[in-house]
């Protein structure tokens, strides 16, 4: 499809359906039109998924007696704990952009001069980013529950239970990382920064708390601690590593989107454009 | 578009000014940015707010749209009370704030089908005939970080109109344009001004406000310091005379002299005189002449002068000078 029959399409679209919301439409257009994001959102869910199963067809091909069979349930575990760090890795990328691209770019303030709710402006982002981040780990997903359940051999294969509670638990696992960036780079005003400080917090200052077991009960309030909890417990063998009540989980899980994005949007309608 | 067909069926709004302010004011810390405004433009004109850099008028213009608050003060666009009404406000007023920004990796069609997504739906059925008017419809489909600084302009404009504006609110919208896109963007606006749209036009640049408005308001360090029509603004101004004679050396030395005389300054083709402001001009001219003759001087050439735009302004500001 050409350009111009995209956006006559998207013309279309937004005038005649109210099916989606026509901000939500715009905040799609202008994530999925960056190239390099989306390249990068799908180089990180999908592209090491199907790397990492053609690797272990490989090995299982050339030393079976060594190397298992390449799917299964272990090895759907461990596709699983790949999926998800790189997973809130795109969910960081696309939140960020998602919070702070109008600003960077100087569009918000041409947004604000429609006359056009600040909060709605900012509410519109939400779906945008969870759409998009949601399809990307899906297709992730996708590959690993065929491959682990169609090269399972003689191993165990992940149930049809397992594999909806995984999609669901890695959609929330995303979505908290998403509405964390957004909140964050709404609030802050720099994509740069947010993606700096939200990934460091994430993937190195997060999982040291959580060994840190000099802290207590205190490692509850970390977000992953909660969301280990609400996960399949298939996926974690070993057990969670904060053992916590679910209720408190769920509040846990609650406060980490609803305070960044309360943040992100008390600062979007009182900023000056 | 017609006025008719804007008003799409809504009671279109009908005072006599579309933008009134009243002691409006910005503070910035202990700095006034715009100090007790009271500014009243005029429904269907081109008014020229001017003013030299930094005498407020994008704070002004800004505070209007609602992109930062005011420090006290009330204003209303369309008579809409601001910022309490203002989204129903600015559903019909397109703006230009200093430079348009854009996302560069978007094509021009698709900057507008953001913007239109937070205006009302009709918006999207206004952007190829925006793209028309301002003449992108070829070039529409192409990332906008290809567009050169004048097409961005332009486009800026096409965004404007996705609103169908009774109200354009334009700040130095020809900045970096070259003399031809500048003789079009003047050519715009008062095709705007035609349909009845009314044009609120920042600058410092007074030749282009001169050319394109019927109204001004000048603005000095955050004060509205007179507005008007231009005519009366220019009128209002000390009289001017354009002489030469048969010895414009000896003429300067006897003008020099003449009481009614304020300023009498040699130019290429004559000699430029500026009265006091309370002689009476014609008057004085009869006098002069008379003057010429007792010195033996031909007078060559006599023309009572319009003073431009750009004297009132330099007069006005000057005194302001003095009197601070």
């Amino acid at each position: 499809m050409s350009t111009t029959t995209i956006t006559a399409e998207l013309q279309r679209t937004h005038s005649r359906s109210p099916r989606r919301p026509r901000l939500v439409n715009a905040e799609l257009l202008k994530l999925r039109k960056r190239r390099g994001l989306i390249l990068a959102t799908f180089a990180l869910t999908v592209l090491p998924m199907i790397a990492a199963y053609i690797i272990l067809v490989i090995l299982h091909a050339t030393e079976p007696a060594k190397h298992g069979p390449p799917g299964g349930l272990e090895n759907f575990s461990g596709s699983m704990y790949v999926l998800t760090q790189l997973g809130v890795v795109a969910a960081i990328l696309l939140g960020a952009t998602a919070g702070a691209g109008d600003l960077g770019s100087g569009v918000f303030r041409e947004l604000v001069v429609t006359g056009r709710s600040r909060l709605a402006l900012f509410v519109a982002r939400v779906p945008a980013g969870l759409g998009l981040v949601v399809a990307a780990v899906w297709a992730g997903f996708t590959v690993t529950a065929v491959a682990s359940t169609v090269l399972a051999g003689s191993l165990e294969a992940p149930g049809a239970g397992l594999l909806v509670e995984s999609a669901a638990w890695l959609a929330i696992v995303v979505g908290v990382a998403l509405l964390l960036a957004l909140g964050v780079s709404s609030a802050v005003g720099s994509r740069g920064t947010t993606i700096g400080v939200v990934v460091a917090w994430e993937l190195v200052l997060m999982p040291f708390l959580l060994q840190m077991g000099t802290l207590g009960s205190l490692r509850e309030l970390l977000p992953f601690a909660a969301l280990e909890r609400v996960g399949p417990s298939a996926l974690f063998d070993g057990g969670v590593a904060v053992p916590m009540s679910l209720s408190v989980a769920i509040a846990v899980i609650a406060a980490w989107t609803i305070v960044p994005l309360a943040a992100g949007a008390w600062r979007t309608v009182n900023r000056d454009a | 578009m017609s006025i008719q067909a804007r008003t799409n069926g809504r009671k279109a709004v009908s005072g006599a000014f579309v933008v009134e302010t009243s002691g409006l004011t910005k503070r910035f810390g202990e700095r006034v940015a715009v100090d007790d405004v009271e500014l009243r433009v005029p429904r269907g004109s081109a008014f020229g707010y001017l003013g030299p850099n930094g005498a407020g008028k994008t704070t002004l213009i800004r505070m209007l749209l609602g992109l930062t608050d005011a420090t006290s003060g009330t204003m209303q666009l369309l008579g809409r009370p601001v910022p309490a009404d203002r989204a129903a406000a600015l559903a019909r007023v397109g703006a230009i704030v200093e430079e348009p920004r854009f996302h560069g990796y978007l094509t021009g069609r698709e900057n507008l089908c953001v913007i239109a997504a937070a205006r009302e739906p009709e918006a999207y059925d206004r952007i190829d005939g925006a793209l028309a008017r301002v003449g992108l419809s070829q070039r529409a489909d192409e990332h906008v970080k290809r567009y050169s600084l004048g097409m961005r302009q332009r486009l800026g404009v096409a965004r404007s109109l996705l609103a169908d504006p009774e109200l354009l609110i334009l700040d130095e919208p020809t900045n970096g344009l070259d003399p031809a896109g500048i003789h079009e963007f003047r050519d715009m606006i008062r095709g705007f001004v035609a349909e009845g749209r009314t044009v609120l036009l920042s600058s410092h640049l007074l030749d282009e406000v001169e050319k394109i408005c019927d109204q001004v308001a000048i603005v000095d360090r955050g004060r509205v310091v007179m507005q008007g029509s231009i005519e009366d603004l220019a009128a209002d101004g000390a009289p001017t005379i354009l002489i030469a004679t048969s010895d414009d050396r000896r003429a300067l030395g006897v003008l020099g002299q003449h009481r009614a005389v304020e300023t009498a300054t040699a130019e290429l083709d004559g000699i430029r005189l500026t009265l006091h402001c309370d002689v009476q001009a014609e008057g004085a001219a009869d006098d002069i002449g008379r003057r010429m003759f007792e010195a033996g001087l031909a007078i060559r050439h006599f023309e009572r002068a319009r003073a431009s735009l750009e004297q009132r302004f330099l007069e006005i500001t000057s005194r302001l000078e003095e009197a601070a």
